[in-house]
């Protein structure tokens, strides 16, 4: 069976009779968002605990990290049954992104991450509620809801702080230092591997469309709702 | 290993096992704003105690909106949430000793997996109090599956340590949600 928009791939088992490029195109979208989901939990939302500063939000960043960690698990999963070892579906089989090598210090840094990160991840878990693989696009309806969660908390954490000058001032260091590594997120400028995932309809954007998306849904969000400047930056990656 | 050490750690991981299997069959945040009854005022004694940190007046709090709005004040006992960090980094190096990094966290996992179904719980008890508050719901689930966490720490250690996520849990398995130590006062939902 070919895997087109018009003829999705159902389940695992249908996916043994996919063309080879379309098997390993789907192993690596679902491996890539297996190993970034558990490195991010790992790196920014498990330590955001600890900076939290009221009990409230110790606890709603307690359940943000739970949750991202399981959406690890739920990729894992079908990674498993998919065939990928496991070894290749955590950040010690294989590199996470780029945009987990910021060294996380402050509260104002977690909440600019959930509010820059997460948006971009809803993005792409968007165009993946298209995708001609049946079970991916499962986890992406069952995902995005979290993940939209988690953007909100983003932006309404990022509202409350800029109400005083010192944390406008932090959360807009956050955002300088952090927001230049967001483009490269989406990837290539004419990538092979997008071209290969839109062939089959696994997904539906090009990386740049993306990444034109997500600039302009952020500029509202820090320029227009915070009324803070998002840094220039080279925006094709 | 010993017959008498394999015995012991066949025990914890029953122990661990059972504790896991219990979680989902407990009637979460049944009993919050309701009175508090002297078991419950003596288990959130034990609690503070077991911490080591001083005793205090226990009080009840009425209402989710109440509740929500304790663990927002600033005033919060930054050294009830440290002794607690204190404790389950003993439990975890003790665990480890006795079992191996790996597999206590294994066991951790499937205990957190299991915990993340208490979302619903929160929602249903929100709910049943006329409130929809998707965020609070999420606090007071992270707040539940933090007292798993460390219940079966205390459980994988196999220490006196423990006793204080003991007394804790058992607040949160009578319906309860202990809130902390807020203005002095030891808040039970």
């Amino acid at each position: 069976m070919s895997a087109t928009a018009a003829a999705p791939i159902k389940s695992v088992d249908a996916l043994k009779a996919a063309p080879d490029e379309y098997r390993l195109a789907v192993r690596k979208v679902v491996r890539s968002h297996a190993v970034n989901e558990l490195y991010g939990a790992r790196v920014y939302d498990e330590p955001a605990i600890a900076l939290a500063p009221t009990p409230y939000l110790k606890w709603l960043t307690c359940r943000i990290a739970m949750e991202e960690y399981g959406h690890h698990v739920r990729f894992r999963q079908l990674g498993e049954q998919m065939g990928i070892p496991e070894s290749e579906m955590t950040p010690e089989g294989r590199k996470p992104l780029s945009i987990f090598e910021f060294s996380l210090k402050t509260w104002e840094e977690f909440c600019v991450i959930k509010l820059l990160a997460d948006l971009a991840e809803i993005i792409q878990v968007e165009d993946l509620m298209k995708c001609s693989f049946l079970p991916l696009r499962n986890l992406a309806k069952v995902t995005m809801p979290e993940e939209i969660f988690h953007s909100q908390f983003g932006k309404d954490t990022c509202t409350e702080l800029v109400k005083t000058e010192d944390g406008r001032k932090k959360v807009q260091a956050a955002i300088d230092h952090y927001f230049p590594m967001m483009p490269a997120f989406f990837g290539k400028a004419d990538s092979a591997n997008n071209a290969l995932y839109r062939k089959y309809g696994i997904k539906q954007r090009t990386n740049e469309d993306m990444r034109a998306d997500f600039l302009k849904r952020v500029r509202d969000l820090v320029e227009g709702h915070l009324k803070l400047k998002l840094p220039e930056v080279v925006e094709a990656a | 290993m010993s017959d008498a050490a394999r015995g012991e750690v066949d025990a914890a991981w029953a122990q661990v096992a059972a504790f896991t299997a219990e979680i989902p069959r407990l009637r979460w945040f049944s009993a919050v704003g309701t009175a508090l009854a002297p078991a419950v005022i003596a288990a959130a004694e034990r609690y503070v105690t077991a911490l080591g940190l001083a005793p205090g007046p226990v009080a009840p709090v009425p209402g989710w909106r109440e509740a929500a709005a304790i663990t927002q004040r600033p005033d919060w006992s930054r050294d009830w949430w440290q002794a607690e960090s204190a404790c389950e980094q003993a439990l975890q190096r003790q665990g480890a000793a006795r079992f191996g990094l790996q597999p206590l966290l294994t066991a951790l996992t499937a205990l957190a997996e299991v915990a993340a179904g208490l979302q619903t719980c929160a929602a249903v008890a929100l709910a049943s109090a006329g409130l929809d508050d998707t965020a609070l719901a999420k606090v007071a689930a992270g707040a539940a599956a933090q007292a798993c966490h460390q219940r079966g720490l205390a459980l994988l250690a196999g220490s006196e340590a423990g006793h204080a996520f003991t007394a804790k849990f058992e607040l949160f398995a009578a319906g309860r949600w202990p809130l902390g130590i807020v203005g002095g006062t030891r808040f039970v939902f």
